[in-house]
């Protein structure tokens, strides 16, 4: 040992505040841990994880089971299933795409709860990981893009279906990675061609939904959208320099084109004599391309390019337009620091963003500058926590063993939170106006109260192994469960709740071994999870 | 003060909560007056994702539109789905005809109840869903009003008209846009459940003590949640043992046939008879984002629509001569269908306006042609009226005054006369 005792590297209030924000809530000695560590060490783990899941999480991910139950088929309709009602390990989410497809078209060989299943086992998945993965920022992360990248999987049963590939293969893969890279596999994924249905866009009339949501949520962003200044593209400042400073209709209208033919291996018919096989996965179709000559952002595509050069090039051109960086950088900033991001934390990171264009961890690389910002520092409670990560938070402070189960996720979906089931492509706002609803404020405080007392067969809680075996006074646990949570004990708080039951508080809550007694520092737990401190990160 | 739940089963509820929370909110959800004038009742319905108001109300018999469309997402003119012929469309000459599936909005019609405003909507040329939604939600015609404008325009009529306070719902999981910037907005998608917190009494007294205080905003929803949730629950109907007495809707209003769409319907019927004041409502209908296959989602969206707008007016007869129901959506769709048997994001939409003091059963403004050279920007139906002009009109009925600062910069032309005379009601 030296004989100066080293200054920490990091304050434990600075801790906590990352754990929270940057990832779900801290477990027991988490924040002791991070501050050893040191932050900057702590960062760059978290920025740089083993692809695939921790040791621990796998193991639960594999352990984990989910009720899956329907009736018999009928054989009047020529359904020709059996009744099930099972709990079913979470197979799909392993399972290539070419595996579940096939579930579309037997459909008189398998009730539609089969198809809904990939997406529900996706959001246990995603819940799993957020309560106990030693990765939390990744797993935030994924849940930004999946918002970013938004598509509705409790509306198309091919979105749904393609759901395990797109987390596994697109979202998870990229999410500290390459922002151009990351573009094209969720342009190639099944789930976006379908979501924003550029799967049956043909030349001749493209479809416009996924190029126009290309320009204005996935890249530019609506600041670039000047369609209501400029009628032409050589109108548009910059235009005739080649680097025009947004994007108009026409923009769209041409992106379209240039993306016609990128479709899905469904089964579809291409001619009278072809079809397409029926796998789920990308496919190029030559004949639906609109070939001839282009010009999208002021750049000329020529007449008949290699197969999907045209698409490629305008994901290049969207990918490093400056609008982009300050739109991405400005949505960052807004989930991990603001509602309102500092503009000088955004121009900090576009800057990164733009230097860092071709780099690998691009995305690594523009969070690690937001996230070792004064101003990352100074935004300690000023969100709110979204209903994922009041689960997740509420599950890393209690050490629940919990394993998710519909009634869980429902809940999750009445406080605002319906995972890969938002309609519009905007996805979830990264705001937090949308969590603070009348009824979704009622719903937050009931999925505490619901984890705590097990309302949904999640997982039993036994709350005073958590706190050392000896029972404690209603004040004692009160305080324990406040600062478990919240990270401190306001002596008003801690009255509030350890005076609401019918007998003194300062006594120990009752008898070891009584079932009353983890009942009522179950309800101590939930009832200091429900003060603002804990709904705030 | 330490409460125990026997104080707060003596107290109950409400009472607990008028006792221990100085919530602002609370005194401003008062309950309807005996004598006082009828409040006006003003219920927004927002297609969202921009419904094809040529597929909902077609001129059917147009050359130029039979000409840009394949059938099947034209409303015809005759053989099995014949649409609902309108009289007294915008343009002599031109057959008028509303969705096959809409058979209840067509009775409102033919019954003088609902006035159909076609080629309405924003005058700015954007083709976003959201900078129009937000458009249209704040009330404003320009990028740069919208920059400048932080509240929805429903909020501003509601404090224009002297009613500061919470008078206003939205029968979503959040408020939506059209009330931004009002506190304490009521956002339910339904109260099936009741709306007292989870966990009895002890919960609520200790929740009332965490958020007496403190301006994060988690405190400060949380003090709105409670000041609303408990007016509302108190006034829920329940049996003698404590249990909540589902809604039941007056006979003649039969809302399953509008499946998803009956649930936020209900809530506000069910609202607006538990008079707690209330003056706004928003309800939202998806559906209408049509980039593909589109003949059978359109017409699953008009069923639900029409079925439920039906509904709904039959729920609220007693209501009628102070409610209005005004159909709002972010823009109308292409012209020209695409390859994938849908339609792009368009231009001009369709406006419909219900109540018992409209003039229905007729068109109001102008309709533009889809001749090529009065197309917008050569491909879509053009903006005839500017919608923010219905709803000037609707306002000034309710509120019997101008109000100017509902929608500043707005150069309001006058009324389209939706308002009038009309033969005094059957015995």
């Amino acid at each position: 040992m030296a004989a100066a005792p080293a200054k920490p590297a990091t304050d434990p209030g600075l801790a906590a505040h990352v754990l929270a924000r940057l990832g779900f809530g801290a477990r027991p000695g988490d924040v002791e841990a991070l501050v050893s560590l040191g932050y900057r060490r702590w960062l760059d783990l978290q920025l740089t994880p083993p692809p695939g899941d921790d040791p621990a999480t796998a193991t639960r991910l594999a352990a984990a089971v989910l009720r899956i139950k329907y009736n018999a088929g009928d054989p009047a309709k020529k359904q020709e299933w059996p009744a099930v009602d099972e709990m079913r390990p979470l197979a799909t989410l392993a399972q290539p795409i070419d595996q579940l497809w096939p579930l579309l078209a037997d459909r008189d060989k398998h009730d539609g709860a089969e198809r809904r299943r990939p997406l529900l086992e996706t959001i246990s998945a995603s819940l799993i990981r957020a309560s106990y993965s030693e990765y939390p920022l990744r797993e935030l992360l994924v849940e930004f893009w999946h918002d970013h990248f938004n598509v509705d999987a409790w509306d198309q049963e091919q979105v749904a279906i393609g759901l395990p590939s797109y987390d596994r293969d697109v979202i998870r893969p990229h999410c500290f990675g390459n922002f151009r890279a990351f573009l094209e596999a969720v342009a190639t994924s099944s789930a976006m061609l379908y979501y924003l249905s550029n799967r049956s866009s043909r030349a001749g009339s493209a479809n416009e939904n996924y190029a126009r949501e290309l320009f204005e949520l996935h890249t530019l962003g609506r600041a670039a959208y000047l369609n209501d200044k400029y009628d032409r593209w050589r109108e548009v400042p910059g235009a005739l320099q080649g680097k025009p400073s947004g994007y108009i209709d026409q923009d769209v209208y041409e992106a379209a084109r240039a993306l016609t033919g990128w479709t899905v291996e469904d089964g579809t018919g291409i001619d009278g004599h072809r079809k397409l096989p029926a796998t789920g996965r990308f496919a190029y179709v030559e004949t639906w391309h609109d070939g001839y000559q282009k010009r999208v952002l002021a750049t000329e595509f020529d007449a008949f390019q290699p197969a999907m050069a045209d698409g490629r090039k305008v994901l290049d051109l969207v990918a490093y337009h400056p609008a982009t960086a300050r739109f991405l950088c400005t949505k960052l900033a807004r989930r991990l620091v603001a509602d309102e991001p500092p503009s000088g934390l955004v121009d900090k990171a576009v800057a990164v963003w733009l230097r860092s264009r071709k780099a690998p961890d691009q995305i690594a690389q523009t969070i690690r500058v937001i996230a070792t910002s004064p101003e990352f520092a100074a935004s300690r409670g000023q969100k709110l926590r979204r209903p994922r990560a009041l689960i997740a938070g509420f599950i890393r402070a209690t050490g629940i063993e919990m394993t998710p189960t519909e009634g869980l996720i429902n809940e999750m979906a009445n406080a605002g939170q319906r995972m890969f089931g938002v309609p519009p492509p905007t996805g979830l706002a990264d705001n937090t106006d949308v969590f603070v609803g009348t009824n979704a404020m009622r719903r937050r405080w009931l999925i505490l109260i619901g984890l705590a007392e097990n309302y949904w067969g999640t997982g039993a809680f036994q709350p005073s192994a958590r706190m050392g075996g000896t029972i404690p006074t209603a004040r004692a646990a009160a305080a324990y469960w406040l600062r478990a949570t919240a990270g401190q004990a306001d002596p008003e708080a801690v009255a509030a709740i350890a005076g609401s039951f019918d007998r003194p508080s300062d006594v120990p809550v009752g008898p070891r071994g009584n079932p009353d007694t983890e009942k009522r520092l179950a309800r101590i737990a939930a009832l200091a999870a429900m003060a603002p401190g804990f709904q705030s990160c | 003060m330490t409460l125990t739940r026997r104080h707060i089963l003596t107290s109950g509820l409400a009472g607990s909560l008028a006792a221990l929370l100085p919530v602002p909110g609370l005194r401003h959800l008062a309950f309807a007056q005996a004598g006082a004038a009828p409040r006006p009742l003003l219920i927004v319905l927002h297609q969202r994702g921009g419904c094809d108001g040529l597929n909902l109300i077609s001129p059917a018999d147009d050359p130029h539109f039979i000409e840009a469309r394949a059938s099947e997402l034209r409303v015809l003119t005759d053989g099995a789905d014949a649409g609902h012929a309108l009289a007294n469309g915008p343009a002599p000459n031109i057959d008028f005809r509303l969705h096959p599936a809409a058979g209840g909005m067509a009775e409102l019609y033919q019954s003088g109840q609902l006035a159909v405003i076609h080629a309405a909507g924003l005058t700015d040329s954007t083709r976003s869903h959201f900078v129009a939604t937000d458009m249209i939600e704040h009330g404003v015609g320009d990028a740069a009003s919208l920059d400048r404008t932080q509240t929805g325009w429903l909020m501003r009529s509601l404090r224009s008209g002297g009613g500061a306070g919470v008078t206003a719902v939205s029968a979503a999981g959040s408020p939506s846009g059209e009330l931004a910037g009002l506190t304490g907005t009521l956002a339910v998608p339904d109260l099936g459940g009741g709306l007292a917190p989870a966990g009895g009494p002890q919960v609520l007294a200790v929740l009332q003590h965490l958020y007496a205080q403190g301006e994060s905003r988690a405190a400060i929803a949380g003090r709105q949640a409670l000041a609303a949730m408990g007016v509302i629950d108190a006034r829920l109907p329940r049996d003698p043992k404590g249990q909540l007495i589902a809604y039941k809707p007056d006979d003649a209003a039969h809302y399953d046939p509008a499946q998803d769409f009956a649930r936020p319907l209900k809530t506000v019927a069910q609202l607006i008879k538990l008079e707690i004041g209330l003056e706004a409502a928003t309800v939202d209908i998806g559906g209408w984002d049509t980039h593909e296959y589109q003949p059978g989602r359109f017409k699953s969206a008009v069923e639900k629509l029409s079925n439920g707008l039906t509904a709904f007016w039959n729920d609220l007869s007693p209501y009628h001569d102070r409610m209005i129901v005004v159909m709002v959506t972010e823009f109308g769709r292409r012209l020209r269908s695409n390859k994938s048997t849908g339609t792009d994001h368009g231009r001009a939409g369709v406006m419909a306006v219900l109540g018992g003091k409209v003039r229905g059963g007729r068109f109001y403004g102008p309709w533009p042609g889809l001749e090529a050279d009065k197309l917008d920007e050569g491909v879509d139906l053009a903006v005839a009226t500017d919608y923010r002009r219905v709803l000037t009109e609707i306002l000034e009925m309710q509120r019997g005054k101008r109000l100017d600062a509902v929608f500043a910069n707005y150069a309001y032309p006058g009324p389209l006369g939706l308002f009038g005379d009309r033969p005094p009601p059957k015995a």
